[in-house]
């Protein structure tokens, strides 16, 4: 099991393996003492990683590098047919990546714009929202606990039974939402029948169910060190400047954890079309998983979805690294200095 | 200067430190007053989408879409939930869902506990190359990985199956969970476990003797997220489910949905229906949840 651990790993990162193995064996011979032990301890530990080996290599990591392969090829649903006819898969380099970006009813281009456009509203929404309520809810105040269940709920909800929900609160006709506009003297809204206010109307219930983004960043908040606000209200800092000046820098690090995820999950958004919208109207929900499942499993073109699949994944590997490389800048690292 | 004047004048200091004290406790009060205000509203307004589906479920199909809608109902029509079997057949498809949701739930959290025991704990070779790969593959997107492991299980013959959607969750319940337990693990003091191996303990004893009993709260989390997550999975469901006696509570929710003719009473009603389970198993565990959270500690 190691030998075979270390040479899967070898071949993902080469150097990187290289170097850290080289490390561990400069740990070992120091511990040469607890030899007896560390062979013990080491056994275990692999026989206790079994599963998660088998599934780093055959869920995560060997499909990622087959997706590339599958995308040249023109592999079809029908080729898992039983007795079907179809004709022995071919490689077709770069067909595929051409096809899906030239094609119109593929429109691909669009449904990058789409997701993305979709992810970035979703995620700020959904942190500035859930920032807020945890903001509110870390103060005194009865019943806490059940309000952060009130808050939580929408997300323990299944996606699918809050998006029938929403489709028809959000209803032109009888919806309670237009209800609520029109008391409050405001005009009505298509919202998911229309195509320009799909998106705005999806990004609202993708922050209706970042519940578990206010739990997290409850957990964030009890950790900011309670000296820090009472040193500056000593120095006479008004609310909105410790707010600013404390809870912010000291909650950087969960702020960026928690924009690193949401936007993991919302760039894969696909229950809302799945479920109601059906990528319409027009194509303004055709989000980047939808269209791939509907090249895949309803065109049966499985090399076109993985085409689709790997530029997914170069698209969420951008934004990520965006992200990552910002983040030097504003994240405020405890042990360093201040940010300048 | 007299003595009594410096008596006033220390008086006076005093009175201002007490009143600006007095003062910044009041603020404090408005201001805890004020945020207890506005979270009864915020909490109101998120309440009434799901309010909206439960009133509408106990509706005539005719009064739900009413001008102006009403917030009760007029009579509390409970029948409604008696959906015919052959358009939305609850009781089948949460069996199904819970053929998929328990045994994931169940081996997803004790795999992830034993991964993150091992990564918490134990010393071995390639550790950290192995936790990088580990969290690395939390920012991967399930949904690339989705076609060569549809691939995968049809090439098996195990499309049709509950196992393509089961089998995954087996492999340490996805990184995040293993994760999570490895934080709450490491917040916990090493004496407690090395004096259980120094005993002569084995690793296995101390985790479920030891260990095991203080990560309760770690425990209920990633139980909650797995479910959840299966829950959730709509796609994949769909794309491994076809025949209907298979479907999932996820699965016959949208073919209702896609096919009901103007039963609105029944649909919302089966939508209720299938926001139980979920409300159910979360206030079970409520107590735990936020607690498990916190003490792992997200900042690390």
């Amino acid at each position: 099991m190691n030998q075979r651990g270390a040479c899967i790993a070898d071949c993902l990162c080469g150097r990187l393996a290289v170097l850290l193995s080289r490390k561990c064996v400069i740990d070992m011979t120091n511990k040469k003492k607890r030899a007896k032990i560390a062979v013990k301890e080491q056994r275990a530990a692999y026989l206790f990683l079994i599963p998660a080996l088998l599934g780093l290599t055959f869920i995560t990591y060997v499909p990622l590098l087959a997706v590339f392969g599958i995308s040249l090829t023109d592999l079809n649903v029908g080729h898992f047919i039983k007795g079907g006819t179809m004709p022995p898969v071919k490689y077709v380099g770069f067909e595929n990546f051409k096809e899906i970006f030239r094609n119109p009813s593929i429109d691909f281009l669009n449904s990058i714009k789409v997701t993305v456009v979709f992810a970035l509203v979703a995620v700020v929404l959904s942190i500035i929202y859930s920032m807020l309520i945890a903001m509110l809810l870390n103060r005194k105040m009865p019943g806490r606990g059940f309000f952060r269940a009130i808050f939580y709920i929408p997300y323990i909800l299944p996606a699918t039974a809050v998006m029938i929900s929403w489709w028809f609160l959000l209803k032109y006709d009888g919806g309670l939402i237009n209800y609520i506009l029109v008391s409050l003297g405001l005009g009505k809204s298509y919202f998911l029948s229309a195509a320009k206010s799909a998106i705005p109307s999806l990004a609202m219930i993708a922050v209706w169910t970042s519940g578990n983004l206010i739990v997290i960043f409850l957990a964030g908040l009890q950790n900011v060190p309670r000296v820090y606000h009472e040193a500056a209200e000593i120095d006479g800092a008004n609310a909105w400047q410790r707010f600013w000046n404390i809870t912010i820098p000291s909650m950087t690090p969960i702020i960026f954890y928690n924009l690193l995820m949401s936007l993991v999950v919302n760039l894969q958004v696909v229950v809302p079309a799945l479920a109601v919208t059906k990528g319409g109207p027009g194509k303004s929900t055709m989000f980047m998983t939808y269209l791939m499942y509907q090249t895949g499993f309803r065109g049966r073109e499985l090399g076109q979805a993985g085409a689709i699949a790997f530029v997914f994944f170069i698209v969420a590997a951008i934004l990520a690294f965006i992200l990552f490389a910002t983040s030097k800048s504003w994240i405020y690292d405890e042990g360093g200095e201040d940010k300048k | 200067m007299s003595e009594s004047a410096v008596q006033t004048g220390a008086e006076k200091s005093y009175k201002r430190i007490r009143s600006s004290i007095h003062s910044k406790k009041r603020s404090q009060q408005i201001a805890d007053t004020v945020s207890f205000l506005v979270i009864i509203i915020l909490a109101a307004l998120v309440m009434l989408p799901i309010w909206w589906m439960i009133r509408s479920s106990l509706m005539k199909s005719l009064e739900i879409f009413k001008w102006p809608p009403q917030f009760f109902p007029k009579e509390w029509l409970f029948s409604n939930y008696n959906i015919k079997p052959t358009t939305f057949d609850f009781w089948r498809y949460l069996g199904n869902t819970l053929t998929i949701v328990v045994p994931s739930v169940v081996f997803g959290t004790a795999t992830a506990t034993l991964c993150g025991y091992a990564f918490a704990r134990l010393r071995f070779r390639g550790k950290a190359l192995l936790f990088s790969l580990c969290v690395g593959s939390m920012l991967l997107p399930t949904m690339v990985t989705l076609i060569p492991l549809y691939i995968a299980w049809s090439s098996l013959g195990l499309t049709d199956t509950y196992w393509p959607l089961i089998l995954p969750y087996l492999c340490g319940g996805g990184a995040f969970n293993i994760f999570l337990i490895r934080q709450f693990i490491k917040t916990l003091p090493r004496e407690l476990d090395e004096s259980a191996s120094i005993d002569g303990a084995s690793y296995f004893r101390t985790l479920v003797s030891i260990i095991l009993p203080s990560i309760k709260p770690a425990i209920i989390v990633v139980a909650l997220l797995i479910f959840i997550t299966t829950w959730n999975d709509l796609l994949q469901q769909t794309i491994y489910i076809s025949s209907r006696e298979k479907y999932t509570i996820a699965v016959g929710l949208t073919t209702f949905m896609g096919s009901f003719k103007n039963d609105y009473a029944g649909m919302f009603a089966a939508t209720c229906l299938s926001f139980l389970p979920g409300v159910v198993v979360y206030l079970l565990g409520q107590r735990h949840f936020v607690e498990g959270i916190v003490m792992t500690g997200m900042k690390n």
